[in-house]
C-alpha cells in the first residue's frame, strides 16, 4: 500500500487523462454488457410478471398452441374430480388509441375463483356479474390506465374489433395491485363470450386456468388432464410460459449477448494497452524501485493493484451508465420482440438482478486484472540495469516480433484446420477464435510494415510532419498496436455484421420478390406479426365477390411446438401457393413436393427448421394437435423468412382437419388485369371496414413492414459501429496522449528549430490519421474473414439459412470517413497539449 | 544585434523563483560572446529568452529590430526560423531522422523546394566535415560528430544568431575543444552573433566578451583579446 500511495498515486495524478481513458475502456465494457443484459431482463421479467400477476392462483394452464380450442374442453377438464376449479382466457394485446392494451376475456361468474378482482367502490354491475355479462361492450380497467387515459365509470371508450367500430362501456375500475399490475397497468378485463365474439375465435378459448384440489399434486394433475386431453393440448404451470417467449427470443438474446461479451472484450483491449504503455514508459521508475530493493513480486503487485483500483472504479461506473442505458434500451427491444416475435411486450421499469450487477462488477474487475496480468509480469521482469539506460523502449524486440509471428502461423494453420474439421461445432468454433487471435499476434509486425509503407506517402504529403508522423508510429508500435487491434477488432465486428446483414437484405429481397408478391393483403392489424385476431373464413367469398379480385388465398400462421421447440405453422392453399408464389426447394422435387403437401401427405419445411431443429428431407414429423397428431413427412425444404424460429407449410385443409380451425390471419390477394390496387382496397375498406377490424395492405406496404423489421433487428449493428467508433476515440486518443509524452522534446526541437503551432498539429493529426488509416485496413480485412464465420455461425446456430457471401463495400467505405473522422476528433486535444506546453520544459524533457 | 531593458524572469509554482532580475544587456552583430555563472544563476533562463523559447515576465527583448514582447506564439516561432540558430548540450537531434535530414528539418519548415534543401544540407554537413555520415542516424554517431549535426541544422538558414547552451557540456575534452574550434572558425567565416552558455572556462575565455551571472543578475561583463584556439585545446 505505501508503495501505491509513493509511486502510483503520482503517476496517477500526473497523467490523469490516461487513467480516465483507461476507466473510460472499462465504464464501456461493463456498462455495454449490464446496459444490454438488464434491458433483455427487464423486458423477460416485465412477461414474466405479467404471466404471474394475471395467473392469479393458477396452477396449470390448458392450451393448444395459438390456435385454442373448443368450448366443450373446458367440460372435460372441470369434470375431473383433481380439478377444484377451471375458468376459460381469452388473451390478447390491442392497439388503441390510448395505447397498448391487454385485455383478457373471462368468464366472470367462475374466474372470481382463481383471481381477485380488488374493485373501487360498489357497483351494480359488478356486484352481479350476470348484469357484466348481459352487457357485452362491458371493460373493467386497472386505476392506472383509468388515471392516464382519464376514465371514470360509465366513461365510452373507442375499439376496433372483428365486429367493427364499437364503443365499450368502463364498468368497474381494479385498485392498483395485483392483477391491476399487469402488463404495467395497461390491462382491462372482458366477459369471454364478448371477447370471442370481438377477437374472432368463433366458439373458441385461447386456454383454461385451472387449481387443483389440494390433496392433488402439480405433476398428477397435470397426468391426469394429458391422459384425458390428448397429444394436441400442453398442460403447464404457469411460469412456463417465460419460458416459452425465452425460447423464442432465444437468437434476440444471444445476439445481444454477442454484442456485450465484445464491448467487454474491447474494454480489456483498451486496459491492457493503457498498462503495457505504462510499464514501458515507467521502466526507469520500475528500475529504481528495484535497484532500491524492491522485489519482482512487489511490482507485479503493484500493477495489478493498480489495475484493480482502476477495475473497481470503472466497473462501478460501468454498472451505472448499463442502468442507465438499459433504462433507454428496454422500451426500444420491447418494441423489437413486439415486432418480431408477435409477443406484445412492455417494460417500464428495469429488473435490477443484483447477481448480475455484481456480477458485472466482478467481471470488470477479473477482467482489468487480466488485462493486466501481462503488463505486471513485464514490469516485474525488467532489468534494473537495463531500466536506468536511456533508450527507446516503445519498440519491439526482433526475437519478440519473431516469437509473436511464429505463433500467428501456427493459429493461422490450427484455424485453417479447424476449418476443414468445422462440420464439429466446437472445432468450428475454436477455428473461429484462433482466426481473431492470429489477427491479434499479427497486429503488431503490421503495424509496423504498413506505417514504412505509408512514410514516403506521409513524407510526400508533408515533408517535415509526414515524416515525423510515420516514424512516431515506426519507433513505437507496442505503443500504438494495441489501439490498432482493438480498432482491428471492432472494425472487424462492424463488417462482419454489416456483411450479414447485407446478405441477409439480398436473401430477404429475392424471398420477399416470391413469397409476397400479391398485390394485396388483408390483415387484422398493420403489424403482420400480430396474431391477436382472426378473421372468420367467410370473409374470403366475401373479398372474392370485390369487383378486380382475380384470386384470394387464405393464410393462418400459429406458433406450435414441434421437435421440442417453437415453430411457425403456415396454413395455406398449396396449389394455388405453388401457382403464384412457388418458393425453389433447396432441396426435395419441385413438382412432388408441392403436390403432396397439397393432397395433406406431407409439409413443406423451411431452411431454418431443419437447420435449428435438426430435420431431414423425408423425416417424418409429428405434430401435436387437438385432432390428434399429424405425422407428415417433409417433402421439400424452403427458403422461408416467416420466422426465425423456422416455418412449416402445412395444406390449409390438412390444419383445419387437425385443429378444427377455418379462422385465417392473412388473406392475401391478387387482383385482375387492369385492376387499380388503390381503388379495390377502397372498395374491400367500404365494403367489410364498418363491420370488423380490418386493414388492406399493399405490396408495398408489406416490404417496407418487413425490410423496418429487418432494420430494427440489424439496428444491434449501429450499436457495435458506435461502440467501434469509441473505441477509435479512445484508442487514438490513449496511443496519442502517449506519444505526445514521449515525443514531447522532439516536438519541443521542431518548434525551436522554427516549426509553427499548425505545423506541430499537422504532425499529431497525421499520426493519428496513419492510426486510423491502419486500423482501418487491418479491420477491413479482417472482416472479410469474420464474415466468413458470421454467415456460418447464422446458418449453423442462429437463423439457419443460408445467405450468399458478399463483402459489404458500402459498409466498408462509410466506415473509411468515420473512422477517420473520429481519428481526427481524438487528435484534437492531444494536439492542442502538444502546442501548449512549455518549450523550454520540452527541450529538457528526458 | 539582441538589446534586454528590465528583463525579469520568475517562475511561478508552490514557491515563486525569480530566475533574472531587472537586466539590461546590449549585444552588437558579430559578437561572440560567453554566458558563465553557477547553476541556477539563469544563465540558459537568459539563453531562452533570447531564443523566444520563453517569455519575460518584466522588460522589453529586441531582436535584430523586433520586440518579442509584442509577438504571438507563431510570430516568436518565425523570428527563431528566420533569426536563431540553436545548439543544445543534448544534441536535440530527432532519432528517426538522418544526419541529411535533420539538417534540412529547418528548411523543409520554411517551405523550400526540395532540391534547394538537399544541396543546402549537404553542403553545411560538409562544412561540419560529415559527408562520409549523410545517410546515418544520430544513434550510429559519436557524441562529437552528433554535435556537429546540431551545429549544422543550427547553421541551415545562416541565421544571424546562434545560440548555444552548453554546447560542450556532454563531449569529452578533445571532442569538446574540437567543437568549439569549430564554432570559432564558423563565426569567422558567416559573422553570425554567437552566444554561448557554458560552465566550461576555457570556452568562455576563448570568447571575446564574457557576462558573468549570479542570483539573476549581471556581476560581470569582461571583454577581451580572443585567446586563439590552438592554445586553448592544448
Amino acid at each position: 500500500m505505501r508503495l501505491l500511495w509513493l509511486i502510483s498515486w503520482p503517476y496517477a495524478r500526473k497523467h490523469l487523462l490516461r487513467w480516465l481513458l483507461t476507466t473510460a475502456g472499462i465504464i464501456l465494457g461493463v456498462g455495454v454488457f449490464v446496459g444490454m443484459h438488464t434491458a433483455n431482463q427487464s423486458v423477460s421479467a416485465a412477461f414474466r410478471e405479467t404471466i404471474d400477476r394475471v395467473a392469479g392462483t393458477t396452477q396449470l394452464q390448458v392450451t393448444a398452441g395459438e390456435p385454442g380450442f373448443e368450448e366443450e374442453v373446458l367440460e372435460k377438464v372441470q369434470s375431473l374430480p383433481e380439478v377444484r376449479a377451471a375458468a376459460p382466457v381469452i388473451e390478447a394485446t390491442v392497439s388503441t388509441d390510448k395505447g397498448n392494451l391487454l385485455i383478457l376475456g373471462v368468464d366472470m361468474l367462475g374466474d372470481r375463483s382463481l383471481r381477485t378482482y380488488d374493485l373501487e367502490g360498489s357497483d351494480e354491475a359488478i356486484d352481479d356479474p350476470l348484469v357484466f355479462l348481459a352487457q357485452a361492450d362491458s371493460l373493467i380497467v386497472t386505476r392506472a390506465f383509468a388515471e392516464k387515459n382519464a376514465l371514470t365509470l360509465n366513461s365510452k371508450m373507442p375499439m376496433r374489433t372483428m365486429q367493427g367500430d364499437l364503443v365499450f362501456t368502463v364498468r368497474g375500475i381494479m385498485k392498483p395491485g395485483g392483477l391491476a399490475s399487469a402488463f404495467g397497468g395497461d390491462l382491462a378485463i372482458m366477459d369471454i363470450y364478448a371477447a370471442q365474439k370481438f377477437f374472432g375465435r368463433g366458439r373458441k378459448f385461447d386456454r383454461i386456468d385451472l387449481a387443483l384440489q389440494e390433496n392433488v399434486t402439480l405433476a398428477q394433475g397435470a397426468a391426469k388432464l394429458r391422459a384425458l386431453l390428448g397429444p394436441g393440448y400442453e398442460v403447464d404451470p404457469p411460469s412456463s410460459r417465460g419460458e416459452q417467449f425465452e425460447q423464442t427470443s432465444r437468437i434476440y438474446s444471444l445476439a445481444s449477448n454477442i454484442t456485450s461479451v465484445f464491448a467487454l472484450f474491447i474494454g480489456m483491449f483498451i486496459i491492457y494497452n493503457t498498462f503495457a504503455i505504462a510499464v514501458t514508459q515507467r521502466r526507469s521508475e520500475i528500475g529504481i524501485l528495484r535497484a532500491l530493493g524492491a522485489t519482482r513480486s512487489q511490482i507485479r503487485t503493484l500493477f495489478l493493484v493498480e489495475s484493480m483500483i482502476a477495475g473497481t472504479f470503472g466497473s462501478a461506473l460501468g454498472v451505472l451508465f448499463g442502468i442507465g442505458m438499459a433504462r433507454a434500451m428496454a422500451g426500444y427491444i420491447g418494441g423489437i420482440l413486439t415486432d418480431v416475435y408477435g409477443v406484445a411486450q412492455r417494460a417500464d421499469g428495469l429488473d435490477l438482478d443484483p447477481l448480475l450487477l455484481g456480477g458485472a462488477l466482478v467481471m470488470g474487475i477479473v477482467t482489468s486484472l487480466f488485462a493486466a496480468v501481462i503488463p505486471a509480469r513485464a514490469a516485474a521482469s525488467v532489468d534494473p540495469v537495463k531500466a536506468l539506460q536511456k533508450g527507446r523502449n516503445q519498440a519491439l524486440g526482433e526475437g519478440e516480433s519473431r516469437m509473436r509471428r511464429w505463433a500467428a502461423l501456427a493459429c493461422a494453420v490450427a484455424s485453417v484446420i479447424a476449418l476443414l474439421l468445422s462440420r464439429n461445432t466446437v472445432i468450428f468454433y475454436v477455428g473461429f477464435v484462433l482466426s481473431g487471435i492470429t489477427a491479434v499476434l499479427l497486429a503488431p509486425s503490421l503495424t509496423l510494415w504498413l506505417s514504412r509503407v505509408l512514410r514516403p506517402l506521409l513524407s510526400w504529403v508533408r515533408p517535415v510532419e509526414g515524416t515525423l508522423a510515420a516514424d512516431s508510429l515506426i519507433q513505437g508500435p507496442r505503443r500504438t498496436s494495441g489501439t490498432v487491434a482493438a480498432l482491428m477488432l471492432s472494425l472487424a465486428l462492424v463488417i462482419a455484421l454489416g456483411g450479414l446483414a447485407r446478405s441477409s437484405y439480398d436473401s430477404l429481397s429475392d424471398w420477399m420478390r416470391i413469397a409476397l408478391n400479391p398485390d394485396l393483403f388483408v390483415t387484422t392489424a398493420q403489424n403482420l406479426t400480430a396474431r391477436n385476431f382472426v378473421f372468420p373464413a367467410s370473409l374470403g367469398d366475401g373479398l372474392r365477390r370485390i369487383p378486380g379480385v382475380a384470386e384470394v388465398q387464405l393464410v393462418r400462421s400459429v406458433r406450435v411446438t414441434v421437435k421440442g421447440g417453437p415453430v411457425m405453422l403456415v396454413a395455406l392453399d398449396v396449389a394455388s401457393v405453388e401457382r403464384r408464389a412457388k418458393l425453389p426447394p433447396v432441396e426435395g422435387d419441385p413438382i412432388d413436393m408441392y403436390r403432396r403437401t397439397e393432397r395433406g401427405e406431407a409439409v413443406l419445411a423451411s431452411e431454418n427448421f431443419v437447420r435449428l431443429h435438426g430435420g431431414r428431407l423425408g423425416e417424418t414429423l409429428e405434430i401435436p394437435a387437438p385432432g390428434g397428431t399429424l405425422r407428415l413427412p417433409i417433402a421439400g425444404i424452403v427458403r422461408d423468412f416467416s420466422d426465425q424460429q423456422g416455418s412449416l407449410l402445412i395444406s390449409r385443409d390438412a390444419y383445419m382437419r387437425a385443429w378444427h380451425d377455418d379462422s385465417v390471419n392473412v388473406f392475401r390477394l391478387y387482383l385482375a388485369r387492369g385492376a387499380k390496387e388503390a381503388e379495390v382496397r377502397q372498395r374491400i375498406l367500404d365494403a367489410f371496414g364498418k363491420q370488423q377490424r380490418l386493414f388492406v395492405l399493399t405490396n408495398k406496404d408489406v416490404r417496407d413492414y418487413v425490410t423496418r423489421l429487418t432494420d430494427q433487428w440489424f439496428g444491434l449493428t449501429y450499436v457495435q459501429i458506435a461502440v467501434a467508433v469509441l473505441v477509435a476515440v479512445l484508442g487514438i486518443v490513449n496511443a496519442l496522449t502517449v506519444s505526445i509524452t514521449d515525443r514531447r522534446r522532439e516536438l519541443g526541437v521542431l518548434q525551436a528549430v522554427g516549426g509553427l503551432r499548425q505545423q506541430i498539429r499537422h504532425t499529431v493529426w497525421m499520426e493519428a490519421a496513419a492510426i486510423g488509416f491502419i486500423g482501418l485496413t487491418l479491420g477491413l480485412l479482417l472482416g472479410a474473414v469474420e464474415l466468413y464465420y458470421a454467415i456460418e455461425i447464422s446458418r449453423r446456430d442462429l437463423v439457419g439459412i443460408e445467405i450468399g457471401y458478399a463483402y459489404p463495400f458500402a459498409t466498408a467505405l462509410a466506415l473509411a470517413p468515420v473512422i477517420l473522422g473520429a481519428a481526427f476528433l481524438a487528435a484534437l486535444g492531444p494536439a492542442e497539449s502538444a502546442v501548449r506546453g512549455s518549450l523550454v520544459e520540452a527541450l529538457e524533457y528526458e | 544585434m539582441i538589446h534586454l531593458r528590465d528583463v525579469s524572469k520568475q517562475f511561478d509554482g508552490k514557491r515563486k523563483v525569480t530566475a533574472l532580475e531587472r537586466l539590461d544587456l546590449d549585444i552588437a552583430r558579430g559578437e561572440m560572446v560567453s554566458i558563465v555563472g553557477p547553476s541556477g544563476s539563469g544563465k540558459s533562463t537568459l539563453l531562452n529568452l533570447i531564443g523566444g523559447l520563453d517569455r519575460p515576465t518584466e522588460g522589453e527583448i529586441e531582436i535584430d529590430g523586433e520586440t518579442l514582447s509584442t509577438l504571438s506564439d507563431d510570430g516568436l516561432t518565425r523570428v527563431r526560423r528566420d533569426k536563431i540558430g540553436f545548439i543544445f548540450q543534448f544534441f536535440n537531434l530527432l532519432p528517426t531522422l538522418s544526419c541529411l535530414e535533420n539538417v534540412s528539418l529547418p528548411l523543409h519548415l520554411r517551405g523550400w523546394p526540395r532540391k534547394k534543401i538537399d544541396e543546402r544540407a549537404r553542403e553545411l554537413l560538409q562544412l561540419v566535415k560529415l559527408t562520409a555520415r549523410l545517410d546515418h542516424l544520430p544513434d550510429e554517431l559519436s557524441g562529437g560528430e552528433r554535435q556537429r549535426v546540431a551545429i549544422a541544422r543550427a547553421l541551415s538558414i545562416f541565421p544571424p544568431i546562434l545560440l548555444a547552451d552548453e554546447p560542450t557540456g556532454n563531449l569529452d575534452t578533445h571532442t569538446g575543444a574540437e567543437i568549439l574550434k569549430l564554432m570559432h572558425d564558423l563565426h569567422d567565416r558567416l559573422g553570425a552573433t554567437v552566444l554561448i552558455v557554458t560552465h566550461d572556462h576555457t570556452v568562455a575565455e576563448s570568447c571575446p566578451r564574457t557576462i558573468s551571472l549570479r542570483d539573476g543578475h549581471i556581476v560581470g561583463d569582461v571583454r577581451r583579446q580572443p585567446i586563439s584556439q590552438e592554445v586553448s585545446s592544448t
